[in-house]
């Protein structure tokens, strides 16, 4: 392990500018400088990262670069930063799109009262991503782990005003503390049975652990990986976290922060390869979540809820191929996804302001002639979405489902393909209904209520084909760049993370091997059976979203059952609600109404009423009168000597 | 040295005692109260001294000192107090200062 002294830069920059930047909304500095200053720190963080990668690609295919900082005094809880496959390759994107998404905040953020504010939290959570990711132990992680968290309560609540995004700001976080305590549990576990959390000492020895030991341990991780991710059952902030201002559902919900549960199970895998249960529990979760995310974004109508929704579908095939143990595809999906759907992320906030605020996919259209900018990048990050060559998803993606295929698991193979079909009907469908067809007003002007609503429009500065600022256009120009170019990066391998060797030298999965090494693509007839396959049933299910969302859509007509049940995702809240929240409720009241007033409180009063009781009666001794007292001394006197008078 | 009749004392001293507890207890001035305990020290004095001679140790000498101060001591407290309370209010009945009173 080399050291070097540029990783603490890369948290350190970002939570530096954090400090810095809140201090200058102290001070009222200018506000054109203080973003300014936000955007430099997570660039410089970037430089930090690549100059670090590529140390580590010199020191490759066995190397690792390492900065211990701190130690609590016992053995095997401490705190350092490690550079190596995973980590870096994880680092790259969160400061990468995340100054990207920086830039386009400066512009998308402008004219909110509370601009520096925004930018001091987004640097936080840029610290707190990469100590989660750079962490060399899992001391590290749940400290990064638990800080994401926090930075994301604080930016989904970023208009707390709003009593919705309050809410979806609380719900988030609560949900996540569930995931925190299997993770916190997990630790324990760990620290009992390897005396470490190190990764260098856990992860070579989970390979001899234990069944039991390692099926509690891998469960409890995935518990946290599955809130985090919001992955099926613990989704259910995800689509509510969209309350927060679109550039941090971009960053956070949709490219970094939600895979950090993906980079758990990657780093952990040794972990979750010697447990019995631990990859097929992965791989439940994430065909799960894949379904379940594509089927309930075929009802929403709120632009950021279909994203919110395919981004829970994806991160699901990012688990997929984590269960199936292809991992390099896993991690490969997770760039390639962090730049599409930041991109789409990113393209909705435009396609919003273009609408004045409004969300509801259902009363856009037209907006592929009035802005061809936004519909060229909205169009490629949607392809690349979908799959289609040689756009960046169709490279990682299929690699995913050629690894369930290769891994011998063909029911998650024909899952994951139908999901794909999925994927692209409702991908096409928010395509087709926001950019195509006829803009609101035009559609207003045609059922003949024109004029009022269109002057009422245009006095909203509605419509008005505006230039797209080029603090936004950069970004959103990069990350179209990189998911067209994204497929043709080098998969990451998993050579010289902790435990890596002894994995290989006990027992290398041989269903595994191809998939790690990243060769999937070319070698079989399987792989050309599944690409064909998948570009199938992408073409027929996005074709028939266009025929059905397209220009020449039908008037809208009443909803059906399954289409109001995706709408609501399925019901989970309204389980949640009822089998949780409600019973909480209640208890909270009861505690509040009845054991709080007369329990606790009773007791508390009965015993100084008690007191008091017996008190009145003693201390009409005290009389004030001091002759009286004077008497009562003497007599004691009197009777004490007495009884040493007769007795004695 | 043969003689010495203690009784005598041990009467003087018995009844200055009383006195000093029946002025405590039946008068109201404080200042006939503070007289009254000084009797009793006077008492308590008078009898170490006999004691002390019929013995003839002087441990009895060195108390009878030890109250004389101790008195004095508390003498000058009293009045202290005295003072102030005449300051505070014009009664000088120690039954009307009662403000302690459970």
């Amino acid at each position: 392990m080399e050291y070097n002294w540029l990783l603490i830069l890369i948290p350190g920059l970002p939570l530096l500018g954090a400090a810095l930047i809140a201090a200058g909304a102290q001070g009222r500095w200018n506000r054109s400088f203080l973003a300014a200053l936000g955007c430099t720190a997570v660039f410089l963080a970037f430089v930090a990262t690549v100059l670090v990668r590529l140390q580590y690609n010199a020191a490759a295919p066995f190397g690792s670069v390492h900065m211990p900082l701190w130690s609590w005094g016992v053995d095997g809880v401490g705190l350092g930063l490690l550079g190596d496959s995973i980590s870096t390759w994880f680092a790259l994107v969160v400061t990468g799109v995340g100054f990207l998404i920086h830039l386009y905040s400066a512009a998308y953020m402008a004219d909110d009262p509370s601009y520096p504010r925004f930018f001091a939290k987004l640097n936080f959570f840029i610290f707190a991503m990469s100590v989660l990711v750079l962490a060399d132990g899992f001391v590290g992680m749940l400290i990064g782990w638990a800080n994401v968290g926090v930075a994301s309560y604080l930016l989904i609540g970023f208009w707390h005003a709003r009593p919705a995004a309050a809410a979806a700001a609380k719900k988030a976080y609560w949900v996540n503390t569930v995931g925190e305590i299997g993770l916190i549990l997990g630790a324990i576990v760990m620290l009992q049975h390897f005396g470490s959390l190190y990764f260098a000492d856990v992860l070579p020895q989970a390979w001899f652990a234990p069944q039991n030991v390692l099926n509690a341990v891998a469960l409890l991780l995935l518990a946290g990986a599955v809130a985090k991710s919001a992955q099926l059952p613990l989704h259910v902030w995800l689509p509510d976290a969209m309350q927060g201002p679109t550039p941090v559902s971009a960053l956070i919900h949709a490219a970094t922060m939600v895979t950090a549960g993906v980079y758990l199970v990657v780093r952990a895998y040794p972990i979750f390869e010697a447990a019995p249960w631990g990859l097929p529990a992965v791989a439940l979760v994430g065909i799960g979540s894949v379904l379940f995310g594509a089927l309930a974004a075929l009802g929403q109508n709120d632009i950021k809820r279909v994203l919110a929704f395919s981004t829970m579908s994806q991160v699901g095939y990012m688990m997929l191929g984590a269960g199936v143990g292809a991992y390099s595809a896993a991690l490969f999906h997770f760039a390639t996804h962090a730049f599409f759907k930041a991109l789409l992320f990113l393209g909705a906030g435009v396609v919003i302001h273009r609408f004045g605020g409004e969300q509801d996919i259902r009363k856009m259209g037209g907006l592929g002639k009035s802005h061809p900018f936004a519909y060229w990048t909205f169009l490629i990050g949607t392809l690349a979405l979908v799959g289609l060559p040689p756009l960046a998803g169709f490279y990682s993606k299929d690699a995913i489902v050629v690894g369930a295929l290769m891994a011998g698991r063909p029911w998650l193979w024909a899952l994951a393909v139908v999901g794909a079909g999925l994927t692209a009907f409702y991908m096409m469908r928010l395509f087709a209904l926001v950019f195509t067809g006829d803009s609101p007003e035009v559609a207003a002007f045609q059922r003949g209520e024109g004029a009022r609503q269109a002057a009422a429009a245009a006095e909203a500065g509605v419509g008005r084909s505006r230039p797209v600022p080029p603090l936004k256009m950069v970004p959103l120009v990069v990350l179209t760049l990189l998911s067209i170019v994204g497929g043709f990066f080098a998969m990451p391998d998993l050579s010289g993370v902790p435990g890596a060797a002894e994995g290989a030298r006990l027992a290398a999965p041989p269903a595994h091997e191809a998939a790690v090494a990243g060769r999937v693509l070319t070698e079989s007839s399987a792989a050309t059976l599944t690409i064909a396959l998948l570009l199938a049933v992408s073409v027929i299910g996005g074709g028939l979203a266009l025929q059905r969302f397209g220009p020449k859509r039908a008037p809208q007509t009443a909803e059906s059952g399954f289409v109001k049940a995706a709408g609501a995702g399925f019901y989970f809240d309204d389980f949640y609600r009822a089998v949780f929240v409600r019973p909480l409720r209640a208890t909270a009241g009861f505690v509040g109404d009845v054991t709080e007033p007369h329990v606790i409180d009773g007791a508390v009063n009965g015993v100084a009423r008690l007191a008091a009781t017996l008190s009145g009666a003693v201390r009409r001794v005290q009389s004030g009168y001091v002759r009286r007292y004077a008497l009562a001394l003497m007599a004691g006197v009197a009777v004490v000597l007495i009884y040493f008078v007769l007795m004695v | 040295m043969p003689g010495f009749a203690i009784e005598g004392y041990v009467i003087v001293s018995v009844v200055l005692f009383a006195l000093g507890i029946a002025g405590v207890l039946v008068r109201r001035s404080p200042l006939v109260m503070l007289m009254a305990i000084e009797l009793m020290w006077g008492a308590a004095a008078l009898l170490f001294l006999a004691f002390a001679r019929q013995f003839a140790l002087m441990d009895g000498h060195v108390f009878s000192f030890l109250i004389l101060v101790v008195g004095a001591a508390e003498a000058a407290i009293g009045l202290g107090l005295i003072v102030l309370l005449f300051r505070a209010r014009e009664a000088v009945d120690v039954d009307e200062v009662r403000e302690l009173r459970g």
